[in-house]
């Protein structure tokens, strides 16, 4: 009976990031979001009024210098993401109908453990690109950094490590 | 001693003046490249049929639609089609499509010239697909991704730019677009109207130079 519950256990550890509302929890023990949501819900993800400083990275699986930051985006998190003042969510630009297959391989095999969001709200994009900020011209990576609701950086581009520790270390 | 005194506050705020100015230096920097009503330079840059390519070679333009785009880019690839079809419906009406690869093929091998000639010869394209060699028009037009279009109207030699942004507002699904943005945009210059919307944000990959 407890071989059976081990085994269970294991299946759905193998299973990986969640697919629904649901969090569930990887081989690695870490707990993971994965889902899609519209532009409105995304807001009441990063605009949340808890004093937490909110670290936004729009990127996809398809952009070269996305994929290439985020092991540097994967160290930080790693070393701030014990101060319960610290959050990183990444939003992703890949198709909603890629989520369960081409991006929970990707997270899985690159060790992303933080929260991912695809962003399937493609028709509105030229509202909600502006609403993110006024100085976007639409190219990814870029990377919003929040406090209740307030976005206090913006940048467009690539960041080191160090560009982001800095940025972080500035507001944190 | 009185007129020294008057010279160095004199000085002082002139330089105070000085640096007010650099500063709204500093603001305008950020929006580099065109915006809606400027002149945009032309270019001789190469085809991938080997020739060199110039707006003023057409002669009976009304104006262009100039686009960056590539070959690696997802958003780029899912607008291929309906690239094509914009210049067969508007090439005879005036404004021809002119593509042009903003990327460093060093940094994208994908987007060689010879990965080019290949793109362009598989999907048939009826435009000029160019080649931005050492990757100096693009930062002129502002471009930062691609897509990327600027509507170019032919106004007393100059060409003005009159539209800057997506091509629709649907890059996932051609059958499920709900605003032509550049279509109309180029209509409404056919027609003689004023743009509407004159400027779109859509995304799109990074354009890649050093």
């Amino acid at each position: 009976m407890r071989k059976l519950f081990i085994l269970i256990m294991a299946a759905i550890s193998l299973t990986g990031f969640a697919k629904t509302n649901e969090k569930k929890t990887t081989g690695t023990n870490q707990k993971h979001m994965l889902k899609s949501v519209n532009f409105d819900e995304l807001k009441t993800i990063i605009h949340k009024n808890d004093n937490k400083l909110y670290v936004v990275n729009f990127w996809a699986t398809w952009c070269k210098p996305c994929v290439e930051e985020l092991p540097g985006f994967m160290e930080v998190n790693k070393n701030y993401s014990k101060d319960p003042r610290f959050k990183m969510v990444l939003v992703s630009l890949d198709l909603a109908s890629e989520m369960d297959t081409k991006v929970k391989a990707f997270l899985l095999k690159n060790n992303i453990d933080v929260d991912v969001y695809i962003l399937d709200d493609n028709k509105r994009m030229n509202e909600w690109i502006p609403a993110v900020d006024a100085k976007w011209t639409g190219a990814i990576p870029a990377t919003i950094l929040y406090r209740n609701g307030k976005r206090l950086e913006f940048k467009e581009g690539r960041l080191q490590k160090n560009e982001l520790e800095q940025i972080i270390n500035k507001h944190l | 001693m009185r007129k020294n005194r008057f010279y160095l506050s004199l000085i002082i705020i002139l330089t105070m003046i000085g640096q007010i100015n650099a500063k709204k230096m500093e603001n305008t920097s950020e929006h580099k490249g065109y915006k809606i009503g400027d002149a945009a330079t032309d270019f001789k840059l190469k085809n991938v049929d080997n020739k060199m390519v110039s707006l003023s070679d057409y002669k009976n333009a009304k104006g262009y639609i100039v686009i960056f785009t590539c070959n690696h880019c997802p958003y780029a690839k899912a607008y291929q089609d309906r690239i094509i079809a914009l210049n067969n419906k508007y090439a005879a009406k005036g404004y021809p499509v002119i593509a042009i690869n903003p990327n460093d093929p060093k940094l994208v091998p994908d987007d060689s010239f010879e990965a080019m000639q290949v793109r362009a010869k598989e999907k048939g394209f009826t435009f000029p697909y160019l080649f931005d060699d050492g990757q100096k028009i693009f930062p002129q037009y502002g471009a930062t991704k691609t897509p990327h279009v600027y509507v170019l109207q032919k106004e007393k030699g100059k060409n003005i730019v009159r539209y800057i942004g997506a091509i629709d507002d649907n890059y996932a699904n051609a059958n499920d677009v709900s605003h032509k943005y550049v279509e109309t945009a180029v209509d409404d210059l056919l027609a003689g109207k004023p743009i509407a919307q004159t400027t779109t944000l859509a995304i799109g990959c990074s354009i890649k130079a050093e």
